[in-house]
């Protein structure tokens, strides 16, 4: 048992600090403020960094802003975390993945002023930082593995997914990362990547139902581009005025249309984008076909002459399992038939000939085999003359009211060409002088660190929105930013290496009565990990995790029945070998069907732009984590591993399993806890099992209950 | 109502002072929590699903939805129309299709005019009330007393998936939570020990547009719907895997359930007695699922009354586990039958494939009230019958003759929940064209169904991206003619 007096003691002081959150009145909820002035509207400017008297807390300038804001409510920031605590926070950040036992005696062990440095730029340099970095941005680009709506058949997307990793591996400067997704076609000589980049916006649903207006779905997926485009790009509803003007936003109806303009003259084809030898591999099929038809032709060149030959062989046997036509024909001369006569008896060959059957069907396969020999993925591609854009009246897209042309909310400062398309579109996004892009972009970013956006509603910069919490550090970072030339590795550095980040978690009694929700950061905060990552935890622990990064999406195991649920019972065929053990990011997503762990921890099922997931706290969740075959497993391979890595002792065991899962050594009274449990465990096995056996079941269910603790899916 | 976001973090606060301490009784915070609770909030909202109360006293307490997938054929069932009977292959007027949109618009562009299809089913009156019911529908025809057959249904969209998004949402565009997630956002669920929200389904497939039908949006995912399967596990993961025995299953449950609490105290972190109350119920969901769907203990009557057979999947087995759902405190059910698309055509034809699907239901939608009345259910719960849209009066010529989909008028019934028994609602043209009375758009439907649950429409909002959303969008009207 865990001490109990323990607990009580430390009791009081938590639940004087929850009853006291419990009971604050939201305070700050914002009132609606003049729309010309509106904040957001107005491009930011260099605030010059506080001085202050920190006591030598400080690390760089985020935490003077931040600093600043808690010394004017009379607070003050939290210790670092502890070492361990901040190494696991730091990697889950960054790459979505645990520090192995390794990595964290390394950095125990490093007393270098620079230590924790050093594993920043270790982790930014890891080939997993794009993967992570890369979900956060595939969320918002929707992206997903089938065509959505009610067929929802499958579609090979996975290059653009591929693409989105490599750059940010690259630390592509996040202007060119636009530029590149909106209007990668577009570019001077566009290379084949720049295209695959236009995906982003091919992410949208393509409904393949029988009796739909192409018209009306074109449009729909227009119309997602926009509102994407606004909300990814510059945290606005431009959506809210498809059918009239902006409720609250100085957005008129006409607005959202010559936006829409923008994306109403693309095509929308598919592209070849070869991996490996695939072209070599379609050259020679190709080459087989064409060899295969020229054979043929030769044969149907003479084909009479073959049919003759054919039916000087037929015995009577043969005959009789003729049809009575072709039987009629028989009896007649060859020379006194008429065409029709000579055509009966040639299809007559034709169906019995197993020559012909046998090179029909090869072409066939080979023509398959073609189509499908060079991964396709879904781009955008530029029209040589425009679409008219109209309004549609009540956003009707059958109603065409006024004619417009492109061009770009009229409160915002305006593209300057005469005659803008969607490249001027995606140059305008990043332009230095748009007062919303670097804003809403580090604040998304900051999000991720924190839990909360210094603006919380991240897709609503408008004047509905919740407004900064701290607007001098949001206009350094959006700053910051675009002077580091859109380095986003340089903005991660930046906030990880902060004092404000390395900030314990631990809720303090004082602050819960100022900051409920911890807006002012006088502490960091614990946040329940994304449902890919409370995959890949259980796959590191385990040692089965396979971390290849790309490649076509992969199905792990799911629970019987789960793809029964959409139209068509579709078949889910679980990865044979390494791939089951992908990271969770990899699994295929059908969007009617996603697998049950990504829907219960809240992923997405990629139908809209998500930008920010909500985390939720089910029974569901626990069923998977406790019950599930592959949870099971994850905690039977752990449990082997810890068998065979640790020393052979239980309580060095203990450690090494407690280090697998949550990155730190448990505390005298958890390892005692864990231990009875290991022995109850030990003497409840059937004696008749064999030692090892009887050990690894024991085991077994050690490793499941660190595997369903809180901390083990929480970033602390 | 929960207007912003800020709030429902409150909510998640507050599940501490609700059930977290049940399962925990050998450390002595039960009676703390209780206290705090009550120094807390005197309204229970410790946990996302326990019973709030709406805004005003509400008539019904659950809803079961009778989702016929596909769009049944109001025009073979409900809503008898001797004059399209009688102008069978004639053209229709130019007057009725003149700007209307239709699925599958490229299969008469440029024809001629497509041509009136009057059914060849027999209708009769039935019930003191007199409805006009055909001979599909035996069943329903018996229990026209107890039902209100709104005749004058009428929806925006015409085909399935975006149909059916529509029905379920409020709207085309995705990312809108369903009906079932507002309501047990709303009010919660009474159940402690089953989701708030329950799907089922049954027929050759499930509907199309598949998690998004019963999707929370952007309401946080605890209102989301569970769907309950009748093939494996009712619920994903809910048996404890093979190799683990029940003792190791509760040992495992205590031993998480004491180290979270150890790293709540000592993190101050509300989230983790949220988790620790969610493996209880998840604990407790696996011994009450399994008993729920164990319909074996059913009566012989009850079960040959829904037409319903233990082990064998089916709507009948649904209507009933409907039942068992409702009688245990789960506020919203919705059943998927599919598939009533009759287009005409192999699988899809208005004779016997339409009969088919109609077999499949009547007999136990039809049980569904009257068990529910026999028990007394009925006046708490608003059972609801209907599909996305319904069909066109005209026919449509595949290899036989169907009907194409028609969103302007189809067929709805309605029962129980204070619901007005024994009357027909709306009326259509002589071709069953469109509503010429006491129009039901979806929108109504929904605000008429939240009003029977204590709900006002345009109080039940969520804040989001600046917007307080509904699921009535901006318009919505109860139907009072409905109301008993």
């Amino acid at each position: 048992m865990v001490g109990i007096a323990q607990l009580q003691h430390r009791w009081t002081a938590a639940l004087a600090c929850l009853l006291a959150s419990t009971c604050a009145a939201r305070a700050d909820w914002p009132t609606t403020r003049p729309t010309t002035s509106h904040w957001a509207f107005v491009a930011p400017q260099r605030p010059a960094v506080p001085a202050l008297k920190d006591g030598g807390w400080s690390r760089n300038p985020i935490d003077y802003f931040v600093l600043d804001r808690l010394q004017s409510q009379g607070l003050s920031p939290s210790p670092e975390a502890p070492k361990a605590t901040l190494l696991r926070r730091v990697s889950l950040d960054l790459i979505g993945l645990q520090p192995t036992p390794a990595e964290l005696d390394a950095f125990l062990n490093d007393a270098s002023a620079d230590a924790y440095e050093k594993v920043v730029d270790r982790l930014l340099a890891s080939p997993h930082y794009g993967e992570r970095w890369g979900k956060h941005w595939l969320d918002a680009a929707r992206y997903g593995d089938s065509n959505g709506y009610s067929i929802d058949g499958a579609r090979s997307m996975w290059r653009y997914r591929d693409w989105v990793i490599d750059a940010i591996n690259r630390d592509m400067p996040f202007d060119e990362f636009t530029i590149e997704q909106i209007a990668g076609d577009m570019l001077p000589n566009a290379t084949l990547e720049q295209k695959i980049a236009t995906g982003f916006h091919r992410n949208t649903q393509i409904n393949q139902e029988g009796g739909i207006d192409e018209e009306q779905f074109r449009v729909e997926a227009i119309v997602d581009r926009v509102n994407t485009t606004g909300s990814v790009f510059l945290g606005l509803t431009i959506g809210c005025a498809q059918c009239h003007n902006h409720k609250f936003d100085p957005i008129a109806q006409a607005d959202f249309y010559r936006f829409f303009a923008f994306f109403n003259s693309c095509d929308e084809p598919e592209l070849k984008t070869p991996v490996g030898d695939q072209l070599k591999r379609e050259s020679e099929i190709r080459y087989q076909y064409a060899t295969l038809e020229m054979e043929k032709q030769e044969f149907e060149h003479r084909i009479a002459e073959k049919a003759a030959a054919w039916e000087s062989t037929l015995t009577g046997a043969e005959k009789a399992t003729l049809g009575e036509n072709v039987r009629a024909v028989l009896s007649v001369a060859g020379d006194s038939r008429t065409k029709a006569q000579r055509d009966t008896i040639i299809s007559a060959f034709r169906a019995a000939s197993p020559e012909i059957r046998e090179r029909d069907r090869k072409l066939a396969a080979l023509k398959k085999d073609q189509a499908g020999a060079v991964t396709r993925t879904l781009v955008l591609q530029e029209r040589r003359e425009p679409r008219q854009t109209h309004v549609f009246i009540k956003g009707d897209f059958t109603r065409h009211g006024d004619p417009v042309t492109p061009a770009v909310p009229a409160i915002l400062p305006q593209i300057d060409a005469p005659n803008p398309t969607r490249l001027d579109l995606a140059r305008w996004l990043v332009d230095p002088r748009n007062p919303l892009t670097a804003r809403v972009t580090v604040n998304r970013v900051w999000q991720h660190y924190f839990g909360l956006g210094v603006v919380e509603t991240e897709n609503d910069f408008g004047t509905q929105g919740s407004g900064p919490s701290n607007p001098k550090l949001l206009d350094w970072l959006a700053t910051e930013l675009v002077n580091r030339r859109w380095s986003r590795k340089a903005i991660h550095r930046l906030i990880v290496t902060s004092a404000t980040y390395r900030q314990s978690s631990i809720a303090r009694p004082q602050l819960a009565d100022v900051d409920p929700y911890n807006r002012l950061l006088a502490r960091q905060s614990r946040v329940r990990l994304d449902a890919e990552i409370v995959r890949d935890v259980g796959l590191q622990a385990s040692g089965l995790l396979c971390d290849t990064v790309g490649g076509p999406s992969v199905f792990p195991s799911q629970p019987d029945g789960v793809m029964g649920l959409g139209q068509f019972k579709r078949e889910w065929k679980t990865s044979a070998g390494p791939d089951q053990y992908r990271r969770g990011m990899y699994t295929f997503l059908w969007r009617s069907t996603p697998h049950p762990l990504l829907t219960a921890f809240d992923a997405t099922n990629a139908t809209a732009s998500c930008t920010r997931r909500l985390r939720s706290n089910t029974p569901l969740q626990a069923l998977i984590l406790l019950n599930d075959q592959a949870c099971l497993e994850f905690a039977r391979a752990m449990a082997s591993r810890v068998l065979h890595e640790a020393p052979p002792d239980d309580s060095a065991r203990v450690d090494y399993a407690f280090r697998l899962a949550v990155t730190r050594l448990p505390e005298p009274a958890e390892k005692t806890f864990l231990l009875q449990l290991l022995n109850k465990q030990l003497n409840s096995t059937p004696q008749s099992l064999k030692k090892e056996d009887q050990s690894l079941a024991a085991w077994t269910i050690v490793a499941r209950v660190i595997l369903n603790l809180d901390e083990a899916i929480t970033r602390e | 109502m929960y207007d912003d976001q800020a709030n429902l973090r409150d909510i998640t606060r507050r599940h501490l002072f609700g059930r977290c301490a049940i399962g925990l009784g050998s450390i002595a915070l039960a009676s703390l929590l209780n206290e705090s609770a009550h120094a807390a909030e005197k309204r229970d909202m410790a946990h996302p699903l326990s019973p709030r109360p709406g805004h005003f006293p509400a008539r019904a307490k659950n809803v079961i939805h009778l989702f016929m997938a596909g769009g049944p054929s109001q025009l073979e069932m409900f809503d008898y129309k001797p004059k399209l009977i009688e102008l069978n292959g004639e053209q229709i007027p130019e007057s009725f299709i003149k700007g209307k949109r239709f699925a599958f618009m490229s299969s008469f562009a440029g024809k001629e005019r497509p041509r009136l299809l009057g059914s060849r089913r027999k209708f009769s009156r039935h019930g003191q009330s007199g409805a006009w019911v055909s001979e599909m529908m035996p069943h329903t025809a018996g229990i026209v007393d107890d039902i209100s057959i709104v005749r004058s249904a009428a929806t925006d969209v015409f085909n399935h998936a975006p149909a059916k998004l529509f029905m379920n949402t409020g709207s085309t565009q995705f990312g809108r939570p369903s009906m079932g997630a507002w309501v047990t956002y709303g009010i919660g669920s009474e159940s402690r020990d089953l989701p708030g929200f329950v799907v089922l389904q049954s027929g050759p497939r499930g509907p199309r547009g598949g998690a998004v039908n019963w999707a929370s949006g952007m309401l946080p995912s605890s209102y989301q719907g569970v769907p309950l399967r009748s093939v494996g596990d009712p619920i994903v993961d809910l048996k404890t895997p093979a190799g683990i025995s029940e003792l190791q299953q509760r040992d495992t449950l205590d031993a998480v359930g004491e180290m979270n609490l150890k790293r709540f105290v000592e993190t101050g972190d509300p989230e983790i007695a949220t988790r620790i109350a969610a493996y209880e119920m998840a604990y407790r969901m696996q011994s009450s699922a399994p008993e729920l769907i164990d319909i074996s203990g059913e009566s012989k009557q009850t079960l040959k009354l829904y037409g319903a057979e233990p082990g064998k999947p089916s709507f009948a087995n649904n209507c009933l586990l409907a039942r068992r759902l409702v009688e245990r405190g789960v506020r919203f059910v919705q059943l998927y039958h599919t598939d009533w698309d009759s287009h005409g055509g192999p699988g899809q034809n208005l004779e016997g494939d339409f009969e088919k699907v109609c077999r499949e239901t009547d007999q136990a939608a039809a049980a569904l009230v009257t068990d529910l009345k026999q028990r007394g259910l009925l006046d708490d719960t608003v059972v609801v019958w209907g599909g996305e849209f319904g069909r066109t009066p005209m026919g449509e010529n595949r290899t036989t003759t169907g009907r194409n989909h028609h969103i302007d008028a189809f067929t709805v019934w309605m029962a129980g929940g204070g619901i007005r028994g024994g009357q027909v609602v709306g009326a259509t043209d002589d071709f069953g064209f469109a509503p010429v009375q006491d129009r039901m758009h979806v929108h109504d439907l929904h605000a008429t169904l939240l009003h029977q649950l204590g709900l006002d429409h345009k109080r039940l909002t969520f804040k989001f991206q600046g917007r307080d959303f509904r699921l009535t969008d901006v318009s919505g009207k109860v139907i009072g003619k409905l109301l008993a």
